[in-house]
């Protein structure tokens, strides 16, 4: 019989990015009501389109009503209650890094997170927001050369006002779903990235999201768009500080794939999950949408999701191009109070279009960890072809693991396959990794890798290797 | 809502039942299920309201029990018919139970009832009048096969419940037939109690005529060590709703369903199954087969639960569709929601069509396309229709309402 105590404590390793950066910031007042939504325009000093999308979708979120059938269970959060703007002070233009606010630097020194450009060793260019804005981009001057934009959203609206205008809004439109609704009325910052015709992205992008403030909310929007015959990957992190209250992150991804382009978009989301008794943590409700709209286009969706009190997340992929592809991939961790809702829509639209699911969930503690996914294949997509797998892990007698498979079709000459199954540490393996003389944290931390390992495969090289630590740190004592 | 004032209103309802009673002030909070559960937000509304829209059953006129070839040694029981029953054979009997064992065990349950998920239980229920609901208490060993009809005629909207106790060591053979007549409704509730090392092999086939409807519910308790085993067979209904609970109370129970609905012209049929594990060694097998040609909607529902109790629970659900038309719809929906965590569970589903290579196979062989589907499809009922107790000699009745379908 495993020793349960002491799976447990291998799962309790503290969180480790739960420190407040102490930085001046600039913070509007608590409350949502138009008039915010102005002065959120105004400090953005946003053009005249952008102010009308955010009021209509201010308008439409007010109509709206909180969504409730994950059946997540959460204290009601009170959109009143929360700062829809908050920026760290600094000078008004920063010309080079050497001039953001040191203590910012620190801050993303301190997350591992490659700021200065003497780290080019790691050859990613990085988009780093804190709370409510973006405060660097790096290896600007090296993309250009290749054409590609890479900025934060703020800079793009002034700079390419063109391409946001056609855009913005036509994956994730603002009246998609509630929390959608919300970030498009109040959406601060996040990235913009756009690849023009045939450049392979020469690095990775990534963007690095860090909540810092416990009363404000963060609600940034990314933007991608691939045209003809290019590819990017693009990552996305994210850590918060630790604090006894609910901070809402409400996020909006749109993916734009035209004929032949394709995007790789990989998250290792490690916000503050609260504490073993649930106080705190981040309320994660995430709008992601890829459009397949060219022919031969594909997206791909990789997530290491382990942190968050809730989780609440679809990243999806409209396949509306002959022969499109989307993927996704997914790893969910959950432990103590944690509750995590997630999975993927794959909407076949058009004809030929393939997608793959693969999805492993892992539940420790008393946490619910659901996948919840939809494959529809419209009448007009012939020949289309769909494959999902979920596998869930339980650890202890405590966790609930749930799969809310949804399918739907009106295609006859379409395949679509689903399995899922639910497993738990074998006792037998554990033994007979023990009876090699590997100790038991590392017998355990082993399966969960391999049980992970069809989707650690698929993200790039620098996110695997942390995804495996970070689950292996995630898990310490709680396996029995 | 009109179906409540309906049934305030009706001549046959003067005399209500209590339970009657009990289930009206229920429905009343709660006239319709809500269209945006998950139980109901695929269910046709306008065909939903159809079902509805009859007037309720007065009178059960008489009707004509199909294949009655080979009645030898087959118990045949009608719901509705006013016959006491009481067989009694050399080592089993078969007996009424009394209106207040029967009374109590229903109003038991109706306190236990989820609003919405057992709506139509509710509707069933309030529709009963006390000659429709039949119940029975089995004993014994070395049971003829049993027969229960339920027959809805036209332009009226009929209730049937049936209850049946199965006590200790007792197997029985049960096939249960829903006839709809062109333009009725039927309602059919169905609770089984299986007690300790007892089983049943249970068969519900039901079909009617062109805008026939059908909420069929069925309601299982499993005690330790009982097996129960359903074949069900849905055809030619213009909308009807299956729903199955199985509820392992104490775990220890053997499970197996195969189930299968075929939809054609603009027919929607849907199959709904929750199976409840409440104790530990629970086993389950299930598959559910859908059919879909011309515009018709077939879906699947089905939910496994396994809370912390239900330790070294085997369970596995598989849902396989087949589309023949582009204007046809399938909904699959196999779901699980596991807490313990020493079980194997798992679910699978597909959706595609006949498959081409054998098509290809029996083409090559000089069998013509029209025959190799026609063979091929024949194939994909015989998993399902052999796991339904109808015994041989009729089973070619079943087999040719099946083709002329």
């Amino acid at each position: 019989m495993v020793n349960e105590n002491l799976v447990k404590d291998v799962v309790k390793e503290p969180y480790k990015y739960g420190f407040v950066t102490d930085i001046e910031t600039e913070k509007i007042a608590k409350g949502l009501n138009e008039e915010i939504v102005r002065l959120i325009s105004q400090k953005k000093e946003e053009p005249k389109y952008l102010l009308d999308f955010r009021l209509k979708a201010f308008k439409k979120w007010q109509k709206m009503e909180e969504p409730d059938w994950a059946g997540l269970g959460y204290k009601q959060i009170d959109y009143q209650d929360i700062i829809y703007y908050s920026a760290p002070k600094q000078k008004e233009k920063i010309a080079s890094l050497d001039e953001v606010d040191p203590k910012l630097l620190e801050t993303f020194d301190k997350l591992g997170i490659p700021l200065t450009e003497q780290k080019k060793l790691t050859n990613v260019a990085v988009d780093a927001v804190f709370d409510s804005v973006s405060i660097a981009t790096t290896f600007r001057e090296e993309l250009a050369e290749h054409g590609v934009i890479f900025s934060s959203i703020s800079e793009a609206v002034k700079n390419h006002s063109n391409l946001i205008e056609k855009y913005l809004g036509t994956v994730v439109p603002a009246s998609d779903n509630y929390f959608a609704a919300l970030n498009s009325a109040v959406f601060s910052d996040g990235s913009f990235v756009y690849i023009p015709k045939g450049v392979t992205c020469p690095m990775d992008l990534s963007s690095y999201f860090r909540i810092n403030s416990g009363d404000s909310g963060q609600f940034e929007r990314t933007l991608i768009i691939a045209e003809e015959s290019s590819s990017v990957s693009y990552l996305e992190g994210c850590t918060a500080p630790m604090f006894d209250t609910n901070t809402l992150h409400a996020a909006v991804v749109e993916l734009i794939a035209l004929d032949d382009a394709s995007i790789k978009y990989s998250t290792v989301q490690n916000w503050y999950a609260g504490d073993e008794k649930g106080v705190g943590g981040i309320f994660n409700f995430v709008t992601k949408r890829g459009k397949c709209l060219g022919k031969r286009s594909k997206i791909s969706w990789s997530q290491v999701e382990t942190g968050s009190a809730i989780t609440w997340k679809y990243p999806s992929c409209l396949l509306l191009g002959e022969e499109s592809v989307g993927e996704f991939y997914s790893v969910a961790l959950t432990n103590n109070l944690q509750q995590a809702d997630t999975g993927t829509k794959m909407i076949h639209i058009g004809p030929k279009t393939k997608s793959t699911i693969v999805s492993k969930g892992i539940s420790a503690g008393n946490s619910i960890n659901s996948y919840r996914g939809l494959v529809k294949v419209g009448a007009k997509a012939t020949g289309s072809r769909n494959y999902s797998q979920c596998d869930s892990m339980l650890i202890g007698d405590q966790a609930s693991a749930n799969t809310f498979p949804y399918i739907k079709s009106q295609q006859p000459n379409s395949e679509i396959e689903h399995e899922a199954s639910t497993c738990r540490i074998s006792e037998d393996q554990l033994f007979y990794l023990q009876s090699r003389g590997i100790e038991f944290e590392e017998a355990i931390s082993m399966m969960v890798s391999g049980f992970c390992r069809d989707v650690f495969n698929q993200l790039p090289m620098e996110f695997a290797a942390e995804a495996d630590k970070l689950l292996a740190l995630k898990l310490e004592g709680s396996v029995g | 809502m009109e179906i409540i004032e309906q049934i305030k209103t009706n001549k046959l309802f003067e005399n209500q039942t209590e339970i009657q009673k009990i289930c009206i002030d229920k429905l009343q909070s709660n006239p319709l299920p809500n269209p945006k559960s998950e139980l109901w937000r695929l269910s046709n509304k306008s065909k939903f309201s159809n079902l509805l829209d009859y007037s309720i059953n007065e009178k059960d006129p008489k009707f004509d029990i199909p294949f009655l070839n080979n009645t030898q040694n087959i118990i045949r029981l009608v719901i509705g018919e006013d016959n006491k029953i009481f067989l009694k054979g050399e080592n089993y009997s078969i007996r009424q139970l009394s209106k207040n064992i029967l009374d109590e065990y229903i109003k038991q349950k109706i306190s236990s009832f989820d609003q919405n998920e057992h709506w139509s239980d509710l509707l069933n229920l309030s529709l009963s009048c006390e000659k429709n609901i039949l119940g029975l208490k089995i004993n014994g060993s070395k049971i003829p096969p049993i027969e229960i009809f339920s027959h809805a005629s036209s332009n009226s909207l009929t209730a049937k419940t049936l209850v049946i106790f199965v006590e200790k060591n007792c197997d029985i053979e049960l096939l249960q037939v829903n006839l709809c007549e062109e333009n009725s409704s039927l309602s059919q509730s169905t609770f089984l109690c299986l007690e300790e090392n007892s089983s049943i092999f249970h068969g519900v086939v039901s079909y009617g005529e062109n805008k026939s409807h059908l909420l069929n519910s069925l309601n299982v308790i499993q005690q330790k060590n009982s097996e129960y085993k359903l074949g069900s067979l849905h055809f030619k209904l213009d909308y009807a709703r299956f729903e199955i609970r199985v509820k392992q109370s104490a775990g220890n129970a053997k499970t197996n369903i195969k189930g299968m609905q075929i939809t054609k012209n603009d027919e929607q049929i849907s199959t709904h199954t929750k199976i409840d594990f409440n104790g530990p060694n629970g086993f389950l097998d299930q598959i559910n087969k859908s059919l879909a040609d011309d515009k018709s909607h077939a879906i699947f529902e089905g939910s496994i639960i396994v809370p912390k109790i239900a330790q070294k629970t085997d369970a596995s659900q598989l849902s396989r569709n087949l589309l023949l038309s582009n204007r046809a719809q399938i909904d699959t929906k196999p779901q699980l929601e596991i807490i313990a965590d020493d079980v194997k569970c798992k679910h699978g589903a597909t959706i595609s069509q006949l498959n081409e290579e054998e098509l290809f196979y029996m083409r090559t062989r000089g069998i013509t396309l029209t025959e190799a589907s026609k063979l091929q499809l024949s194939s994909y009922f015989q998993e399902i229709i052999s796991f339904i107790p109808v015994s041989k000699d009729r089973w070619d009745l079943l087999d040719k309402l099946l083709h002329e379908n």
